[in-house]
């Protein structure tokens, strides 16, 4: 039995990048195209790169055209300072908004098809909290492919390490990094569908493995987003960053969770309630139902909270509705076809003359694993790890800080997979050789404690009650008594997991290890947020405290947590904001001081 | 609150034992639960081992592309009223695609299928010279317009699937789309070589114009209008 979870081979490589989506594949296309004959191997965890979440991205990607006289990378810096509440890294802001443009024409030039404008260039378009002249006006930034920029960049960055020669690995998954001494050395990966573990040997390791979202019910993100990346650093004794650090969309579409884009309510839409009554002015009597995101997704809650919200029974998720019917027709058929279609596709139902049911849905995490503005990973006195970079989703530069304005998480992509793409070429300059000395020490045992296990709980089910819980407890509100019963659910919850059998013997495309692999990551992620968001007692960006509704700067300074042997046991450290731009008391630093998020 | 009972019929394969079977499982489903909440229903209160496959589950991804009754489609996309319309009865057969081996029950081997898509290049083989630093390539709305419907393709092989010709030789008509779309975008400069893989033993002349492909496509792609073009020399 043991003979199942042997490594069955190694392999040596000069780059192993942990997940095909965005970020990786932007990195690799880096070095293959500057590297010719560099062996890069990309792991993918879904069926194949084309399938990345990242290809679900809709609205653009935030770009100051330099020929563009009414914008400067200052007011962009300036608009992603203002929107992260103070919390992303000045150093990092400067060097993606800076790069920005030439990562637009990167793409461009290597077939991506842009909307255009009728003289044939990149058309531009508005997106929430980009301005001019540092709050003035809206800025005309963002590029885009229709409402479909991220499938874009996903076909684009494939296109190019297909053409040059990259190995994926379809379904497979890291399952232990390979780390001693502050060196990272590769990993050993799962590989699904013959059920198999491997080891690979890199000079060079880049976490791209995506996001969390699966830790809450309701989610934009795709099935494989279950932290699987932040789950595995921690195991390895790294810290991961601003964990609490979770960005919830106001209308996700009941119950898959999919965007509702803000433009429903930009063009005159109105949330009811189950009274049907419209609620926002409640919350925000001047721009009731044009408020921020967050603002608008702790109404929608209240409502649902205090019994004004209407239980969809097909999918169990409580819910308001967003009131179409008054719109023109013209409104309907030419400004929001699209997600006119989804209510049609996903609830059958017409929203010319039917109300359509909206919720807060997670949309992304700001917080992961810490890096500096190379990529580079830190451990938690902030020394680098040598070999281990980590990129897009699941890492934090910190590019976002406590929130992420629209059209900034596809561009991080791009812009900071092409800097650590940079950072290891020089790399791969200096580094002959792979180190085969780091032995694997924990898979093996974890494997097989999973089939060893003799009772009869049901992975799916505890995994359904964790989700609920961080829902329920640790979403779009938080206060101590909440976050301290989700905690105690968490240990339970694990607790039952240990004890639960697997049907099936079989490690080949076994769907079921694999969900209690992923059960283990959501478990350790969903801690990670909870000790986090009880430690942080203030709201900052979409971390909101009930129990302390304002910002308190004593606590402007990144979350570290690492886990130790006793899960929920976590020990909490800190890591400064970086101010450089502020400090270094240029034209506008003033800007870039403690400012007040107001819109 | 409308309920439906429904019979699943689903086609299994072990590839431990080499066996396949049909399973049948009986459930009661809300209106508006889409095929994957129904295979996700029977993972959480029946049978975990059934596998199969989902990524974005709304239709950006194409990865739970499968046969119902016989129809390629996603199961992300079916919601459970509207197949018991669409298709007149509550019980359905669901069978893996035929595009790419089987790995387990409705799991296939996506890899193998994009075989086919790496086979035309589905990138810039050589690009035209850059416009300038920091400078896009102009091109055309009206250029654009001609061909922007068939970049929304998502690879999910429903087409394929669907295909009379795809079994055999031909490529099949989202590899088609791929190929078409570099001839037709100015930023290409290899034609020829796009060319000889349109009109080879593998292209478009294996196309019977069924237009099966145009009518499975989950993206609304007419892509038999593509094929078309092609076959004319209609860039």
């Amino acid at each position: 039995m043991a003979d199942r979870f042997k490594i069955r081979s190694t392999v040596k490589c000069d780059v192993l990048i942990i997940g095909a989506g965005g970020a990786g594949l932007r990195c690799a296309a880096e070095i293959l195209e500057r590297r010719p004959g560099a062996r890069i191997i990309a792991l993918t965890k879904v069926s194949h790169p084309q399938k990345s979440h990242t290809a679900t991205a809709q609205g653009g990607l935030a770009a100051v055209d330099p020929r563009d006289p009414n914008d400067a990378n200052i007011f962009h810096m300036f608009d992603t300072w203002k929107g992260s509440d103070c919390t992303a890294d000045q150093n990092v802001v400067r060097k993606i908004c800076e790069s920005a443009w030439e990562q637009i024409i990167w793409l461009e030039n290597r077939g991506m098809h842009f909307s255009r404008d009728p003289q044939g260039k990149l058309s531009k378009r508005t997106f929430g909290g980009h301005t001019r002249n540092f709050g003035e006006a809206s800025a005309f930034r963002a590029v885009f492919e229709a409402d479909r920029t991220g499938k874009g960049i996903m076909d684009t960055g494939w296109g190019e390490c297909l053409k040059r020669g990259i190995h994926f690995i379809h379904q497979t998954v890291a399952v232990e990094l390979l780390i001693e001494d502050r060196h990272c050395a590769g990993c050993i990966a799962f590989q699904q569908k013959n059920g198999t573990f491997v080891q690979i040997l890199a000079k060079a390791t880049v976490f791209a493995s995506g996001g969390s979202g699966q830790v809450f019910k309701v989610t934009t993100n795709c099935r494989q987003n279950t932290g699987d990346g932040l789950a595995l650093v921690m195991e390895a004794g790294l810290p991961v960053m601003d964990p609490e650090a979770v960005q919830f969309h106001p209308t996700g579409i009941v119950g898959p969770g999919i965007l509702a884009s803000e433009t429903l309510r930009s063009v005159g839409g109105i949330l009811r309630n189950k009274d049907e009554e419209p609620f926002m002015a409640k919350y925000a009597p001047k721009m009731k139902e044009l408020a921020p995101r967050d603002l608008v997704a702790r109404a929608i809650e209240s409502e649902i909270r205090e019994g004004r919200g209407v239980m969809n029974p097909d999918h169990q998720i409580q819910h308001v509705w967003i009131d179409l019917r008054h719109l023109p027709a013209e409104v309907h058929e030419r400004q929001i076809p699209e997600v006119v279609s989804f209510f049609k596709h996903y609830v059958n139902l017409d929203p010319r003359t039917q109300l359509c049911p909206v919720r807060p849905s997670n949309h992304y995490h700001m917080g992961g694993i810490p890096t500096n503005e190379f990529g580079e990973v830190q451990d938690a006195g902030q020394q680098i790890v040598d070999g281990l970079y980590a990129v897009g989703e699941c890492a934090a530069a910190s590019f976002h800080g406590f929130n992420r304005l629209g059209t900034n998480s596809i561009l991080e992509l791009i812009t900071m997979g092409k800097h650590i793409g940079d950072r290891i070429i020089e790399r791969l300059e200096r580094e002959s050789s792979v180190r085969s000395d780091i032995a694997p020490c924990r898979f093996q045992e974890k494997f097989a404690g999973y089939f060893a296990a003799g009772g009869a709980d049901h992975i799916g089910q505890i995994r359904n009650i964790l989700r609920a819980v961080m829902t329920e407890k640790v979403s779009v509100f938080r206060t101590e008594a909440g976050i301290l019963e989700a905690i105690e659910t968490l240990r339970e919850l694990d607790e039952r997991a240990r004890k639960t059998k697997l049907t099936q013997q079989s490690t080949a495309m076994n769907q079921e290890l694999v969900q209690r692999w992923e059960l283990d990551n959501l478990l350790a992620v969903s801690m990670a947020i909870c000790q986090a968001a009880l430690h942080r007692k203030e709201s900052r960006g979409a971390h909101f405290r009930d129990d302390f509704p304002t910002r308190n700067d004593a606590f402007q300074y990144h979350t570290l947590v690492s886990t130790t042997d006793e899960f929920g046991k976590v020990e909490l450290g800190r890591r400064e904001v970086d101010m450089t731009i502020f400090g270094a008391k240029g034209e506008n630093y003033e800007k870039f001081g403690l400012i007040e998020r107001k819109y | 609150m409308t309920t439906y009972d429904l019979t699943l019929k689903v086609h299994r394969y072990d590839p431990d034992r080499d066996k396949s079977w049909v399973q049948t499982y009986q459930l009661t489903a809300g209106r508006i639960l889409r095929f994957v909440d129904l295979l996700r229903k029977i993972n959480d209160e029946q049978d975990p081992t059934l596998a199969w496959g989902s990524s974005c589950e709304h239709g950006q991804c194409g990865t739970c592309s499968m046969k119902i009754n016989g129809k390629p489609l996603l199961a992300c996309e079916l919601l459970v009223e509207n197949a018991v319309a669409q298709f007149g009865t509550t019980t359905f057969t669901l069978e893996p695609l035929g595009v790419a081996p089987v790995v387990r029950d409705l799991v296939i081997d996506t890899e193998k299928a994009y075989f086919r898509l790496d086979k035309v290049k589905p990138y810039i083989i050589r690009p035209k010279a850059q416009p300038g630093e920091g400078k896009e390539h102009l091109v055309d709305p009206k250029s654009l317009e001609r061909y922007v419907t068939a970049t929304r393709c998502i690879n999910c092989f429903c087409c394929t699937e669907a295909c009379i010709a795809s079994h055999h030789n031909f490529l099949g008509p989202n590899a088609m789309l791929a190929t078409i779309v570099r001839l037709m975008d100015d930023r290409e400069e290899e034609k020829e070589e796009r060319l000889k893989c349109l009109y080879s033993n593998e292209g478009v002349y294996r196309c019977h114009s069924s237009r099966a492909c145009s009518h499975v496509c989950p993206k609304g792609i007419d892509v038999a209008h593509y094929i078309a073009l092609a076959k004319a020399g209609a860039f």
